[in-house]
C-alpha cells in the first residue's frame, strides 16, 4: 500500500498560521520540533512533516480503517535531507511507514509513503494543475492528493 | 449550553476553513468537517484552537483525536465546560 501528500506552499502561506500559539505543539512531537527550529526554512520543515505524517496516515487509515486525527501519534523521523529532498519515516503505532519527499522550494512540498523502503522506487509520481476538469479517476492512481494549485496523483 | 446554542457558536468558527459553502449552510451534528466541509486536515486544528479560545477551554490529545465532526465536538465541548 502507497499513500502520498502534496503541500501547495502558497496556499499554506494563505491558509495557516503554523506560528500561532498552540499550532505546533498540537501537531508536532518534540523531536520534530527540534528538527523545525533547528531548519534553516523553518517554514518548508512544518509543511514537509506534515505532508510525511498526511502520507503516512492514509496507509495507515486505509490499512486499519480507523479515522482520527492524532498528528502527535504519527512520529516521523528525518534519515535524508537535502535541499530538495527527505527521506524518512513515520511510526504509528506498531506500524513503520517509509517516507520520501520532494521540496521545490517556494512552490510544492509532495511526499510519499510505502510499508518498506524498498518499495518506494518503484512508485510512479504525476503532479498536475489542480483542474476540476481532469478525470484523474480514470486514471485509475493508488492515492490521490490536492492542495491549492497541484493534484497529485501517484501509481 | 443546548445543542442548537452551540451550533450556531460553532458555525462562524468553521466557516473561516469551510470549502463547502453549501455544506456549511445546512450545518447538523451529523456534519464531517472535512467530508463535508471540505476543510483542510491542516487546518483542523485551528478549528480546535479557536475553538478553545472561544470557549475559554482545553482540549486535549485524546479529545482532538476524535474532533471530526460537528457532533464530537459538541459532545467534548459540554464535557470540557461541565469540568469548569
Amino acid at each position: 500500500m502507497i499513500g502520498n501528500d502534496v503541500v501547495d506552499l502558497q496556499q499554506a502561506l494563505l491558509d495557516s498560521n503554523w506560528m500561532r500559539r498552540g499550532f505546533i505543539n498540537k501537531l508536532f512531537t518534540a523531536p520534530e520540533q527540534q528538527y523545525i527550529q533547528l531548519a534553516n526554512r523553518s517554514a518548508d520543515m512544518v509543511w514537509l512533516l506534515w505532508s510525511m505524517k498526511e502520507a503516512a496516515y492514509k496507509i495507515y487509515n486505509k490499512h486499519s480503517g480507523v479515522r482520527t486525527f492524532a498528528p502527535l501519534k504519527l512520529s516521523c523521523a528525518i534519515t535524508g535531507l537535502s535541499a530538495t529532498t527527505c527521506q524518512g519515516q513515520v511510526r504509528v503505532e506498531e506500524e513503520c511507514y517509509f517516507t520520501a519527499t520532494t521540496i521545490y522550494p517556494g512552490d510544492y512540498i509532495h511526499s510519499i509513503a510505502a510499508g518498506s523502503a524498498t518499495a518506494l522506487p518503484q512508485v510512479r509520481v504525476q503532479v498536475l494543475p489542480n483542474l476540476p476538469k481532469i478525470d484523474y479517476k480514470a486514471m485509475q492512481p493508488a492515492c490521490v492528493s490536492h492542495h491549492g494549485r497541484y493534484l497529485a496523483l501517484i501509481f | 449550553m443546548d445543542n442548537e446554542e452551540l451550533i450556531s457558536r460553532l458555525k462562524p468558527i468553521v466557516a473561516v476553513y469551510a470549502q463547502d459553502k453549501v455544506a456549511l449552510e445546512s450545518m447538523n451534528p451529523e456534519t464531517d468537517f472535512i467530508k463535508d466541509l471540505k476543510i483542510n486536515s491542516a487546518n483542523l486544528v485551528d478549528v480546535v484552537l479557536d475553538v478553545e479560545e472561544a470557549f475559554d477551554i482545553e482540549i486535549d490529545n485524546q479529545s482532538m483525536e476524535k474532533m471530526l465532526t460537528v457532533q464530537a465536538s459538541i459532545d467534548i465541548i459540554q464535557h470540557k465546560i461541565g469540568l469548569k
